[in-house]
């Protein structure tokens, strides 16, 4: 069903607006992983137009130099690498790498991360280790490797992680994402506290729907129009929102902040009543375990 | 701060220096009648332990914390629907924890009003959050223009703090 019309549904201000100045950033280096496409694509993009260098890292070297060159066409430098971030001794060369190319890194956004419909039963323990890693370890060795080269450089930072809003509820049909998404959730409370003496600055964004290209709501062959209406906000998130929320955190605007998780959802972890469809186990679902493909 | 409120007409009740300072700095008329944008900001309730708390004095935390934001949300709500326009709810106030009974009691009440009702006014366009936290200074004033403009259309039903122990 379409958004009725009476309905007022707000979108954000147009790309090339962003809510901060053009040299926000500027001097400074952010590493974005999983930046060459989707939502770690509208982080990298975000910084960039605050005046930041990007460190981009993807799985796929291919990816990360596709993503860099749209980052490259809003005026900074950029560099793509690839990186399994499930990795140390891949992570720590990565920051290297980038650290040789466009100087040391100020910031970073941890995004790396997968995501897609499937029963539990159905999870393998290589599918379980691939989403489960990327986005718990991957987060943590990418955050540690930064935290270490900031304290020693004696230079406070930001972090800002990609976090989602089934955090709170679960994800049926989605088992090893809920796990992943809640523990980077839970570790960026405390890689807070623990690094608050440091000057280093950790949050993260509890991101809702904001379909892209790479993502399964965005390859449906229904498209997303019919996804409007099921968001209490009337709408999918636009994914510039997410990437200007994420970014703002990491901006001396916001210096006092730290040790947040920010739900960015238009609403929809929260719909709820008293009269519910019936409920339909993920296994039994006829379009799937997310009850559409 | 890019003219984040640019044209929008803010109501703050209650007093914080930083967020009539960040709003008039985004773009924000402040205005008494009409209004865009609704604030309350309710100040931390003295700590006391609970047995020692009178009746009155957690009913003066209760209505300051809890009752006079939802009534006043309610009737700014109805304004935005009259005149067939959204807007943006934003309630200020201490954590949850870190004082009395009565705040612990206001605020978890608050939160969870917080959730309900950005879900329940969301195709009316008007959005509702909180900021929950300790801290006074540029930071919750950014924070809060940044939450009442739309570059936080996306953002509603969210309750956040600033600070590590908020």
């Amino acid at each position: 069903m379409p958004v009725p019309a009476h309905h007022i549904v707000v979108l954000p201000p147009p790309f090339d607006a962003p809510p901060y100045p053009a040299d926000i950033f500027a001097g400074q280096v952010v590493l974005v992983t999983g930046g060459g496409s989707g939502m770690g694509l509208a982080m990298a993009k975000a910084f960039a137009q605050g005046g930041a260098s990007v460190a981009v890292v993807g799985r796929s070297i291919e990816r990360a130099a596709e993503g860099a060159a749209q980052i490259a066409a809003l005026g900074v430098r950029t560099h793509a690498m690839s990186c399994d971030v499930r990795l140390p001794e891949a992570v720590a060369a990565a920051f290297d790498e980038a650290e040789a190319a466009l100087g040391p890194i100020d910031l970073l956004a941890n995004n790396a991360g997968a995501n897609f419909p499937v029963l539990a039963e159905d999870i393998s323990p290589n599918a379980w280790n691939a989403v489960t890693r990327i986005a718990i370890d991957g987060t943590f060795l990418c955050s540690t490797e930064y935290a270490r080269r900031r304290i020693a450089a004696g230079k406070g930072g930001a972090i800002v992680n990609n976090s989602a809003q089934y955090i709170w509820t679960g994800f049926p049909g989605d088992a090893h994402s809920a796990a992943a998404k809640t523990a980077q959730a839970t570790m960026t409370r405390k890689m807070a506290a623990d690094w608050a003496p440091h000057g280093i600055r950790v949050n993260a964004i509890a991101a809702g729907f904001f379909p892209h290209e790479g993502s399964v709501s965005g390859r449906r062959e229904e498209g997303t129009e019919p996804l409007q209406n099921m968001i209490p906000a009337g709408r999918t998130g636009s994914i510039r929102e997410f990437g200007w929320l994420s970014a703002m955190t990491c901006t001396p605007l916001f210096g006092a902040m730290t040790g947040q998780v920010i739900v960015q959802d238009g609403g929809e972890s929260l719909r709820r009543s008293l009269i519910m469809p019936d409920y339909v186990p993920p296994r039994e679902r006829a379009d799937g375990p997310w009850g559409w493909k | 701060m890019n003219g984040w409120l640019a044209g929008k007409r803010a109501k703050i009740e209650g007093d914080s220096p930083a967020i009539a300072k960040a709003f008039e700095a985004a773009g924000a008329t402040l205005a008494e009648g009409e209004a865009d944008i609704w604030v309350h900001v309710a100040p931390p309730p003295e700590i006391k332990p609970a047995h020692e708390l009178t009746h009155a004095e957690w009913r003066a935390s209760m209505d300051v914390g809890l009752d006079r934001r939802f009534l006043g949300a309610r009737d700014f709500a109805a304004a935005c629907c009259a005149h067939g326009r959204g807007g943006a709810i934003l309630f200020i106030g201490a954590p949850e924890q870190r004082f009395g009974a009565d705040q612990a009691a206001a605020a978890g009440a608050l939160g969870n009003l917080t959730k309900t009702l950005g879900v329940e006014w969301a195709r009316d366009g008007i959005r509702v959050n909180s900021i929950l936290t300790h801290e006074t200074g540029e930071t919750l004033g950014r924070l809060a223009a940044y939450l009442a403009s739309d570059y936080a259309a996306y953002v509603t039903g969210a309750v956040m703090g600033i600070a590590l122990d908020d």
